[in-house]
């Protein structure tokens, strides 16, 4: 485990400055990612530039799938995609709530740095019975999301603040706007909610008009027609 | 040492905003802090699902008027990299020109407050008369002095015809002594010395753990801008140096938002001088597909990234931002330990910390 | 205005400010009538105050969230009870492009009364600067124990250099009723209705965030952008603070059926140079168009 890190933070040291121009490329689809295909959103990944095989760069993404494939288990693996200036995005679908802990592991020991936290619920959340988080981590300049498919009721994920300081506020966050209990986290206090509103307002499963003030705009809405009718 | 426990408002901390510290205090001496946020939460994550991706772009760009221009920009190219849309290259420039008018205003309000926060009251007023002629360029670029309802989606919607390159050619040569001189004078004056200098320090390692971002970053000797290591829009075809220092104090913080405004300078005047020809726009109505992207920026605070995933609708399913500020609150435990009470309200300043981005 | 010049050789009138959950824009603004020469509220004989209780004019942002609302109320409890309100931006009056968020408990009228409404997203400072002029001239007023009169001075301005993005302007005869404009408007500050006789578009400049994305998007150039930006005004007048128009229906000419025909600018848009056969297309519903184009009845 110990040698295969290493290397791995060799390869994100000796990124090639992004800026390369790129030459014409082709269009192709990139391959969905997932093993277990048939869980995949609907969503077909969107049409994206291929750029010819840099050396370096492809050491550095590969590098990345090895070593989450290490820690997550080897089905795991990583879809990388490059836009038009070259900037990397790698995509990788975990196989387990499980896999986190680990690859979160890996991705501090690429000196990743975590970006941002994304809990969502997927198209069909609700047949398929299904949420997902996708944890996204900065290597440099390239974007790494971890996604996490989780069940829709009861839904737990340990805490990454243990690894990632930065995590804290990300998964309060978490905890107040969905349905998700995150185990292990220091201080898991409301953070943007007022105390006064309820639990959870993102999850869709709830009718929105418990939670929104829809009435607003057909009240004030009625004062500017009515006012209309008595002016004209 | 008695220790206590004090809360402060938006007027003890010298805010626009409203935000509330809960400060434990041993002595005289700040020993901890809890950052109490939510009074700007407007839920706005929950409202870009309720409207379609024409109505987000000027809801977002109502998020925070301060780097307005950064979210719709970034929104507008997550969009693009699902759609598989390339903007034309006078829109990227355009983007650009757009993105550091804001920066140098932002930045030129950072330093303002900062200044009216220790009591500089003739420098506060300097640097905000400084500013206006960013704000007067704005206004009479893009019709409004903080909204610039620059982009649409597969472009821009705003064009810069040789009268208003001219105008904004005379802005920027306007702006360039008074940032030279104000450059200088937050580096060597002794008043602001003796108040910014090995004040609020962030040691590099306290940067690299707290994963502080932007000018806050650089700051401290941390070799990171969007515009160098993800590159996006002009910024591959522009010259510019990553503005840096390493002091990791008040004083380094101001110094890299002061090189940075007149690097901008430079930006602008960059792209004004190889602003390609061309249409401003791909497609008035282009198809977005089902899929998910994530774009990234440089605003002014720093890093700002979004992700985006769509079901082929005009709805997005899930939208997510991710604002510099947010990455920059924790790290004001580090630079306001051991400091004196009457230091909080320049400190906190001093990570230019944006309150509507951070609560959405 | 040359009583409150007199009054500010004796005591300035303190301003006092509220963000109740703003994007910052307006208090940014206010922030340049304190710091900028050209739009200091001193020409206007007022001074800011931190202090609540000493508030003569209350100048309020944002769109009042849930988490702000017991710490507005608690400092405008603190404020003297002739205060004059003013609200700054559209947020306060109608939550702007905020308002039915979960986190928005707006209108501000909900919990207290308004007197001055400065539309703006965020307002010029210049009209920053007439809205607080309007509250001054309410405040003389009710000093002097009777009813104020109109806005400080009721002449329009356009006439500076800047092409503000200011009030909305609508043309009917070139609206072809497509919807474009109701469907990018992220304030909600379009509505359209059935009338007799045709289709009326209103627009509420109190919930418009004067973005411009509707002109933009609009096929036939119905809907501008003017530069008019003196848009303060008492807020017992909020509700009428409307562009409006109606489309006229006009028979189809091939079956009789009331429509709205297309425009000769939404015409020119999609063909650059329409033929006469296109031309008859602009006066028949879409199942006579059908007919005529494919000559077979739609299902």
């Amino acid at each position: 485990m110990t040698d295969c890190t290493e290397t791995m933070t060799d390869c994100a040291e000796t990124m090639p400055d992004c800026a390369e121009t790129m030459p014409d490329c082709a269009e192709t689809m990139p391959e969905r990612n997932n093993p277990t295909s048939d869980d995949l959103p609907t969503a077909p990944l969107s049409p994206r530039e291929r750029v010819p095989e840099g050396r370096v760069r492809d050491a550095f993404e590969d590098g990345v799938a090895a070593a989450l494939a290490m820690a997550a288990g080897e089905e795991t693996t990583v879809t990388w995609r490059r836009d038009r200036k070259g900037v990397s995005t790698g995509w990788c679908r975990l196989p387990s709530g499980e896999a986190l802990l680990p690859a979160a592991r890996a991705v501090a020991e690429l000196h990743g740095r975590l970006a941002m936290v994304t809990p969502y619920l997927p198209e069909r959340a609700k047949e398929r019975g299904e949420r997902e988080i996708a944890y996204h981590f900065d290597l440099d300049g390239a974007t790494l999301t971890l996604t996490v498919v989780l069940p829709l009721e009861w839904a737990r994920v340990p805490s990454l603040t243990p690894i990632f300081r930065n995590c804290d506020w990300h998964e309060r966050e978490l905890m107040e706007l969905y349905d998700v209990q995150v185990v292990g986290h220091p201080d898991p206090r409301r953070l943007f909610l007022d105390h006064t509103l309820p639990h959870a307002p993102f999850e869709r499963l709830v009718p929105y008009s418990t939670f929104t003030n829809a009435a607003t705009s057909k009240a004030l809405w009625d004062k500017v027609l009515a006012g209309e009718r008595e002016d004209a | 040492m008695t220790t206590k426990i004090i809360e402060l408002g938006p007027h003890q901390l010298a805010l626009e905003e409203p935000m509330y510290f809960r400060v434990q205090l041993e002595g005289d001496r700040v020993a901890d802090l809890d950052v109490l946020p939510g009074q700007v939460h407007r839920g706005m994550e929950h409202l870009v699902m309720r409207r379609n991706l024409y109505q987000n772009i000027t809801l977002l760009e109502r998020l925070c008027s301060l780097c307005s221009n950064s979210h719709p920009s970034t929104f507008c190219a997550a969009v693009e990299e699902v759609a598989g849309i390339a903007i034309p290259p006078r829109a990227e420039y355009l983007r650009a020109v757009a993105d550091e008018i804001k920066r140098i205003a932002s930045h030129l309000f950072c330093c303002a407050v900062q200044a009216n926060a220790i009591g500089e009251i003739p420098l506060f007023r300097r640097v905000m008369e400084v500013r206006e002629i960013m704000q007067r360029a704005k206004e009479a670029i893009y019709g409004n002095r903080m909204d610039l309802a620059a982009n649409v989606i597969g472009g821009v919607r705003y064009d810069l015809p040789p009268e208003a390159i001219a105008y904004l050619y005379q802005a920027m040569e306007d702006m360039k002594k008074p940032l030279d001189e104000l450059y200088l004078q937050f580096a060597n004056n002794p008043a602001l010395m003796a108040r910014m200098a090995w004040v609020g320090v962030l040691p590099s390692e306290a940067a690299v753990e707290c994963a502080v971002v932007g000018p806050v970053a650089r700051a401290c000797g941390i070799d990171y801008d969007v515009r160098k290591k993800s590159p996006y829009g002009a910024y591959d075809r522009l010259d510019f140096e990553v503005a840096m220092q390493t002091a990791g104090d008040v004083r380094a913080r101001n110094l890299v938002r002061l090189a940075e405004a007149r690097q901008s300078v430079s930006l602008i005047e960059q792209c004004l001088a190889q602003l390609p020809a061309g249409p401003l726009c791909v497609d008035t109505l282009p198809e977005i597909p089902a899929g998910e992207a994530i774009a990234k920026s440089e605003a002014p605070r720093g890093e700002l990234m979004y992700y985006l995933r769509t079901d082929g609708s005009d709805f997005p399913v899930r939208l997510k931002w991710r604002v510099p500020s947010y990455m920059n609150w924790d790290a004001l435990k580090v630079m306001l330990k051991g400091e004196p009470v009457a230091n909080i309200p320049l400190i906190v300043n001093s990570i230019d910390p944006c309150i509507a981005c951070t609560d959405r | 205005m040359h009583m409150q010049v007199e009054e500010t050789t004796v005591e300035p009138v303190r301003l006092f400010r509220i963000n109740t959950g703003s994007c910052n824009g307006c208090d940014v603004e206010l922030a340049v009538t304190s710091a900028v020469t050209e739009f200091d509220v001193e020409q206007l004989g007022c001074r800011y105050t931190e202090d609540a209780t000493e508030a003569d004019v209350l100048l309020i942002t944002g769109p009042l969230t849930v988490k702000a609302r017991d710490e507005v109320l608690r400092l405008y409890a603190e404020t003297p009870r002739d205060r004059i309100t003013v609200a700054v931006g559209v947020c306060p009056v109608s939550g702007g492009v905020f308002r039915d968020s979960y986190a928005v408990d707006g209108p501000i009228e909900r919990y207290l009364p308004v007197d001055v409404n400065v539309p703006g997203c965020p307002p010029r400072p210049q009209a920053l600067l007439a809205g607080i002029g309007e509250a001054l001239q309410i405040r003389q007023a009710r000093r002097a124990g009777v009813e104020p009169v109109g806005r400080a001075d009721g002449k329009g301005q356009e006439g500076d250099n800047f092409p503000a993005r200011c009030r909305l302007s609508f043309d009917a005869s070139v609206c072809v009723d497509c919807r474009m404009c109701r469907h990018v408007c992220a304030a909600g500050a379009i509505r359209f209705q059935e009338v007799e006789g045709g289709v009326r578009l209103t627009l509420w400049h109190n919930s418009c965030v004067f973005c411009g994305l509707c002109s933009h998007y609009c096929p036939t150039g119905a809907l501008s952008v003017t530069g008019d930006w003196r848009l303060d005004h008492p807020a017992a007048d909020a509700f009428a603070q409307v562009e409006r128009g109606d489309i006229p229906y006009a028979p189809c000419s091939g079956c009789g059926e009331p429509i709205v025909p297309a425009a000769p600018q939404l015409l020119h848009t999609a063909f650059r140079r329409p033929t006469p056969e296109i031309d008859k297309l602009t006066a028949l519903c879409p199942a006579c168009r059908q007919v005529m184009s494919i000559g077979a009845p739609g299902r």
